[in-house]
């Protein structure tokens, strides 16, 4: 079967500097990766680089989803492919309604894949049985996207956005950054529950603590923009212990 | 006489007596501003010279279109004005507690008192009128039915310039809007505007004339004790408009909003030019203007809040915000605040920007695509001044218009 992402060789820059420098990562259907590594190892350059944000250039290799290059397809036609980026810095949209916006991503995921746009009222019940799962009340469903929420709020919105979204492939950028023991239980729980034979995730952090909570089957140590070791969860642990020092000698 | 040329040519019109007499005599003698001239210093007017234009007279009401508009209230009552002539027909079935009638010299004494003074808009236009009307609103009277003043015209050899007088009676409510859709050379309509004690005037104008069209308006509010204006205007049509509005808070404890939205495109010029005089103590003025500009259109607001000596406990506020599409766009803000009073609370502020890459990435990493996502954040924008209308029938009549233009965006980026 073909692998769900395929990274071959990939290098990238950013304002002409090297930050991705010879990536390789193979991510079958219903795994889940996790990849950790220092403050500027290249991680969240990583997410960009998979979601397609303008100023990320790759000047080397190959990223396939589901056996195609996706390098040439603009963020939106990523996303509509079936990926999803859970921010690590989720953006405030003044004055976009959040229900308008959940719905806009739905429809333009619906339309591409030659269906109708969703009834409106299917629609409001679909949102509130899933954010009810994330402790998401109907006034944070009412307001402009991200305005006014607490950090955690803005993280469980984005797991919302995922259940609503259904991606072959999250990648979950420092999604535990900013949130306490309990919010950081719902975001997991959150996640968890999204956990299926089809759906796989990249699970970026810097700590081994979200790892408790979202267990990976494999965990990358990525730094100074290589995968330097990889190994099953209990590297997770080890790093913990040992820190990430000696890590760029390890290739 | 400052120029040879100057546009539009009023020598074939019929001679005029009273205050239109001393009008065109000051038009005659200052005709349009020199390019020395502070207030125009943003919007210049020598493309007038290059037109050959006479004011429009009745003899071209033939060939009037009906007029389907998105948004109209079924029960409205429309008064027309076809190439700024009055259409006799609109003068009857006003709603009760309207009188409708044309503007006599005690009417046309009254305007140029609310009209901004020593302007060349007031001048010509009360000089070269094409027809003036008043309408009334009685003391007391509810009139929730909304009054649109209806502005067509298809002939751009000509200029248009009619005179409306709205009298707003001591505890009166009325809606009017004030439409212009005309593709005609020069639309210069000038609107008094006379709100008194207690009364409240909820008021839109639009401004979606020909694409060749330059429209120039001048506009006089007064407003009494307690009165209440909730204004906003659009300026989406034209190759170059300046709407000018001077507002004299004139008594105690008035509230006056006075929004506005600019949509430029191609080589369009929109110009938003008040005026806020604080005449009185406790009354509020708030303002919100915003602007989204493209291609190489240009916008400029021009604001001056003007606080009286004696105007204590004077809330001003004023917040312009434009945002540029293009490279080529432009934009010029220039607020002003003269106080006199020492117990204020007065705010300006103006920024220019343009849309923020970090959101657009945030909406098409879910999929929406870059056009839909510019819309989103370009209508996120405008619904903060949009949303200030208070009155339901005007933000319907505006709404249609903001959206149409941002669909025309889209068909423009495809």
């Amino acid at each position: 079967m073909t692998p769900l992402l395929e990274i071959k060789d990939l290098h990238a820059t950013v304002a002409d500097t090297p930050i991705l420098k010879g990536i390789n990562l193979t991510i079958n259907h219903g795994e889940i990766h996790a990849i950790m590594g220092p403050n500027g190892s290249g991680k969240s350059t990583m997410s960009y680089v998979l979601s397609g944000r303008d100023g990320y250039e790759v000047t080397g290799g190959d990223v396939l989803l589901n056996g195609e290059s996706i390098l040439e397809m603009e963020a939106d036609e990523r996303a509509r492919a079936g990926m999803f980026l859970a921010f690590q810095y989720p953006v405030e949209l003044p004055g976009v309604a959040g229900m308008s916006f959940l719905r806009a991503a739905v429809n333009a995921r619906r339309l591409d894949q030659g269906e109708d746009e969703i009834d409106q009222l299917e629609f409001v019940k679909m949102v509130r049985a899933k954010a009810k799962d994330l402790s998401i009340n109907d006034e944070m469903l009412k307001r402009a996207v991200n305005v006014g929420f607490s950090g955690g709020e803005k993280k469980r919105y984005e797991i919302l956005q995922m259940a609503l979204l259904e991606p072959q492939l999250a990648v979950l950028d420092e999604t535990d950054s900013g949130l306490d023991v309990d919010a950081l239980k719902i975001v997991s729980e959150g996640v968890n529950m999204l956990r299926d034979a089809q759906r796989s995730m990249l699970v970026i952090t810097h700590y081994q603590r979200l790892l408790n909570h979202i267990v990976p089957d494999y965990v990358h140590i990525l730094a100074n923009g290589k995968i330097r070791r990889s190994g099953g969860k209990e590297l997770a642990l080890e790093v913990e212990e040992s820190g990430y020092a000696g890590i760029d000698d390890a290739a | 006489m400052p120029e040879s040329m100057m546009q539009p040519d009023l020598q074939d019109v019929a001679p005029v007596q009273g205050v239109r007499a001393s009008a065109l005599a000051r038009w005659q003698e200052r005709g349009w501003p020199g390019p020395k001239a502070e207030a125009w210093r943003f919007t210049r007017l020598a493309s007038l010279d290059k037109l050959s234009l006479r004011p429009a007279d009745a003899s071209l009401s033939a060939g009037m279109q009906d007029i389907a508009a998105a948004g109209m209230p079924a029960a409205a009552h429309v008064i027309r004005f076809h190439h700024g002539v009055l259409v006799d027909a609109s003068l009857q079935g006003a709603p009760d507690g309207v009188t409708l009638r044309r503007l006599d010299e005690a009417g046309l004494t009254q305007m140029l008192d609310l009209l901004p003074a020593d302007h060349p808009v007031t001048d010509l236009s009360m000089a070269a009128m094409t027809s003036g009307l008043l309408v009334d609103v009685a003391a007391g009277a509810k009139v929730t039915t909304p009054i649109i003043l209806m502005f067509t015209g298809d002939s751009e050899a000509v200029s248009t310039h009619p005179v409306v007088l709205l009298r707003v009676g001591a505890a009166a409510h009325a809606v009017v809007a004030d439409w212009h859709q005309s593709a005609v050379g020069l639309s210069a309509p000038l609107l008094g505007i006379d709100i008194a004690d207690k009364a409240r005037l909820d008021y839109a104008k639009i401004q979606s004339d020909g694409a060749a069209t330059t429209h120039l308006a001048a506009t006089g509010i007064k407003m009494g004790e307690n009165a209440v204006l909730d204004g906003f205007q659009l300026s989406v049509g034209g190759c170059l408009a300046r709407l000018e509005a001077h507002v004299e808070l004139a008594a105690e404890s008035s509230d006056c909003r006075l929004s506005a939205i600019y949509l430029g495109r191609n080589s369009q010029h929109h110009d938003i030019t008040t005026n806020m005089t604080h005449a009185f103590g406790h009354c509020q003025s708030n303002q919100i203007i915003r602007g989204v500009l493209d291609d190489s259109a240009r916008g400029v607001f021009q604001g001056k809040v003007h606080v009286a000596q004696d105007a204590q406990k004077t809330d001003g506020q004023q917040m312009s915000r434009a945002l540029l599409l293009s490279r080529k766009a432009e934009a010029d803000a220039k607020p002003e605040l003269e106080i006199y009073a020492d117990d204020v609370i007065c705010a300006h502020g103006a920024t220019v920007g343009e849309l923020d890459e970090t959101q657009l990435f945030y909406l098409t990493s879910r999929g929406i695509s870059r056009d839909v996502a510019r819309a989103m954040l370009i209508s996120a924008f405008l619904d903060d001044a949009v949303d200030m209308i208070e009155n339901a029938d005007l933000a319907a009549l505006l709404r249609p218009i903001v959206t149409d233009w941002m669909q025309a965006q889209k068909r423009n980026d495809a």
